[in-house]
């Protein structure tokens, strides 16, 4: 689980070109929206493309995201749950 | 009368501000070029990554400029024109968007906001909060009569000020040209805005 | 100095004039139509697609060879006159690296134009922007006549790009109403001819008052949430033009379908105090048809002058927006004299032009 939230951190850090953060600014339960990375809509719908491409899974509704996309935490533990 | 009141050039590496040298990196690619270059400006903008490498390059462009002549930032949020061209429209973008969606990935959605030009347009408005006219043009060169007439058609309109590019830029090379028409010859360059000037300014560098 | 405007075209699945249109969306019928398994991932689509699959230069030329007919032949060999072309991806289909250029030298050989044409890739607002620019030319007198053509074809990049943003519609397109999921794309060409003499026109002509362009400085793919740019420039239009909101009989809007879009434009016109205009979406009859939009919707305008005939909005049932504004729900007979027509678009920006009947 440790290994997959760094990687996931990593991969967003990446996908989002977030140049000011680094894996370790990225708190597990830090709201990755609003107050905390400061994501917006289409970081939002970014994300989908990461689960698709990186982990096989695929959010057909982006309401979806709202919640799965809470935290890196809430992220983490989707992935468990739905990897094919 | 209108004058181009402050102009610059960027390339890879390099930028001249009003024909003399102010910033050189020595960066081995465009995108650590840009970056290197936001950096040494000490801007606080993380939306700044996100951009294309067009935007990237129109939005430092536009930074250096109002560097140069801080009096532009004295004109009513509606005032300033924001006219841009180019030879192949969003075309590296376009490319990276397609690219996305070709082998076995899913298009994505951050880079098929960039696939219009007129994106780099609206970064420089959100950044400034500049709410005035807005046009980007294709042409298969650098058109100085269309700046030229169309600057003095809008500041003789709604426009007090324009803002203009000509920028191309492909997988290793960047070609930024970069100028601001004002009615009042702020820097006292005293560089009428005409065709001829245009030209001459466009090609020095 | 007045700018005279007229000659309208229109190519799109119902039709190849502005009058064969016309009489198509005046009964009710759309181009949009169910496409099996063409979206990414295989997904049917609802879009509006040309039957003989035309590349961006053909329907461009086409179209600037309709617009050509109606007026004296030697016009387009003048110096006087300029063709402006408003597109967003052009040729991207056959040629993703200068999809624009290309096209443009050989538009210039084949019609011997004496001007570089001015081509203007500005989102959803090209078409009102390149109308806008034409105006501006004419009456600065720079030059005395303009053609100005927009045209976009449907491709797998664009489908691809909208379903990316979950921007499709799962249905035809329904503008303004509370049921409404998103675009249906469209492709087609619209043109119309501009200058500073009304002799020169076959046809009876109508004013193009004036038109202007603002930025909603707020976001690169969202519409404001306040409607600021659209209210910018809806007020510097009607200030240019001496206008007051009450002057104006008719709103042909953007109106695409899509939940954010839609409301911002609500709010605007609200803000505007034009919320009882009759006001209309034509998004559902062409689709979304990008750069080609403000043409064709302008031309339908040019043909609701002539005719009298306020088209409905086809798609809106029920509002869905939060702040009322008065969408047609029929087609309405009735004199009309002044038109607002406008457009928002990524990038933050906003066009809007108006056009009246001559005194």
């Amino acid at each position: 689980m440790e290994a997959l939230k760094t990687k996931l951190k990593q991969q967003i850090i990446e996908q989002l070109n977030l140049e000011d953060f680094s894996v370790a600014d990225i708190k597990d339960d830090m709201p990755l929206f609003g107050e905390g990375l400061g994501l917006d809509s289409i970081d939002a719908l970014e994300l989908i493309v990461l689960l698709e491409n990186n982990y096989n899974i695929k959010l057909t509704n982006p309401e979806e995201g709202k919640s799965v996309f809470n935290s890196v935490n809430s992220m983490a533990e989707y992935i468990v749950k739905n990897r094919p | 009368m209108n004058y181009i009141t402050t102009y610059c050039h960027i390339a890879l590496n390099n930028c001249y501000v009003n024909g003399k040298l102010t910033h050189s990196f020595n960066s081995n690619s465009i995108d650590d070029f840009t970056k290197e270059f936001y950096k040494s400006l000490i801007l606080e903008y993380p939306k700044f990554h996100k951009m294309d490498r067009l935007a990237k390059t129109a939005f430092l462009g536009t930074e250096v400029l109002k560097k140069e002549c801080p009096e532009i930032l004295n004109y009513k949020d509606d005032e300033i024109a924001i006219l841009f061209s180019n030879n192949n429209s969003s075309a590296l973008t376009d490319v990276n968007f397609q690219t996305s969606y070709q082998n076995g990935g899913v298009p994505s959605p951050s880079l098929f906001v960039y696939t219009l030009p007129n994106i780099l347009i609206g970064e420089i408005a959100i950044r400034n909060k500049w709410y005035g006219e807005n046009m980007f043009t294709v042409a298969e060169h650098f058109d100085a009569e269309y700046f030229v007439n169309y600057c003095n058609v809008l500041l003789h309109k709604n426009a007090a000020a324009a803002l203009c590019g000509w920028l191309t830029i492909d997988d290793n090379k960047i070609e930024a040209f970069l100028f601001f028409v004002t009615k009042k010859d702020f820097n006292e360059l005293n560089l009428p805005l005409e065709s001829k000037q245009l030209i001459e300014l466009y090609t020095k560098n | 100095m007045i700018t005279y405007i007229g000659l309208e075209n229109i190519i799109s699945p119902l039709g190849i004039t502005a009058e064969e249109n016309f009489n198509q969306i005046k009964q009710g019928n759309t181009s949009i139509n169910y496409h099996r398994g063409i979206g990414f991932g295989h997904e049917n689509i609802f879009l509006s697609k040309l039957k003989n699959t035309p590349s961006f230069y053909e329907l461009l030329s086409q179209c600037l060879q309709a617009v050509i007919k109606g007026t004296e032949d030697e016009l387009i060999l003048s110096k006087d006159t300029i063709v402006i072309i408003s597109t967003t991806k052009a040729d991207i289909k056959e040629n993703i690296t200068t999809p624009i250029i290309a096209a443009i030298k050989k538009l210039t050989k084949e019609f011997q134009l004496q001007q570089q044409p001015i081509v203007i890739s500005n989102a959803c607002i090209s078409g009102v922007l390149a109308m806008n620019t034409a105006n501006n030319f004419i009456k600065a007198g720079i030059y005395k006549n303009a053609f100005v053509i927009g045209a976009d074809v449907v491709s797998d990049f664009v489908l691809y790009g909208f379903q990316s943003l979950y921007a499709i519609s799962d249905k035809p397109c329904q503008p303004f109403d509370k049921n409404r999921t998103g675009i249906s794309l469209g492709e087609g060409a619209g043109g119309v001819f501009m200058s500073s003499d009304k002799n020169v026109f076959k046809s009876t002509c109508f004013e193009f008052v004036e038109g202007t362009s603002s930025n909603d400085a707020n976001h690169i793919s969202g519409p404001s949430r306040t409607g600021e740019g659209l209210v910018r420039t809806v007020n510097n239009s009607l200030a240019l033009a001496q206008l007051k909101p009450s002057a104006i009989d008719f709103i042909s809007a953007h109106g695409t379908g899509t939940s954010f879009n839609d409301e911002m434009e609500a709010i605007a016109f609200s803000r505007l105090g034009m919320n009882t205009i009759p006001l209309n979406s034509l998004k559902g009859y062409f689709g979304h048809t990008l750069g080609a939009a403000g043409l064709i919707e302008t031309a339908i305008c040019l043909q609701s002058l002539r005719n009298n005939l306020l088209i409905k909005t086809l798609g809106f049932e029920e509002d869905g927006a939060s702040e009322k504004i008065n969408i047609t729900t029929q087609n309405i007979t009735t004199e009309v004299t002044t038109i607002l027509k406008t457009a928002s678009g990524f990038g933050g920006c906003n066009a809007s032009a108006i056009i009246r009947k001559l005194k």
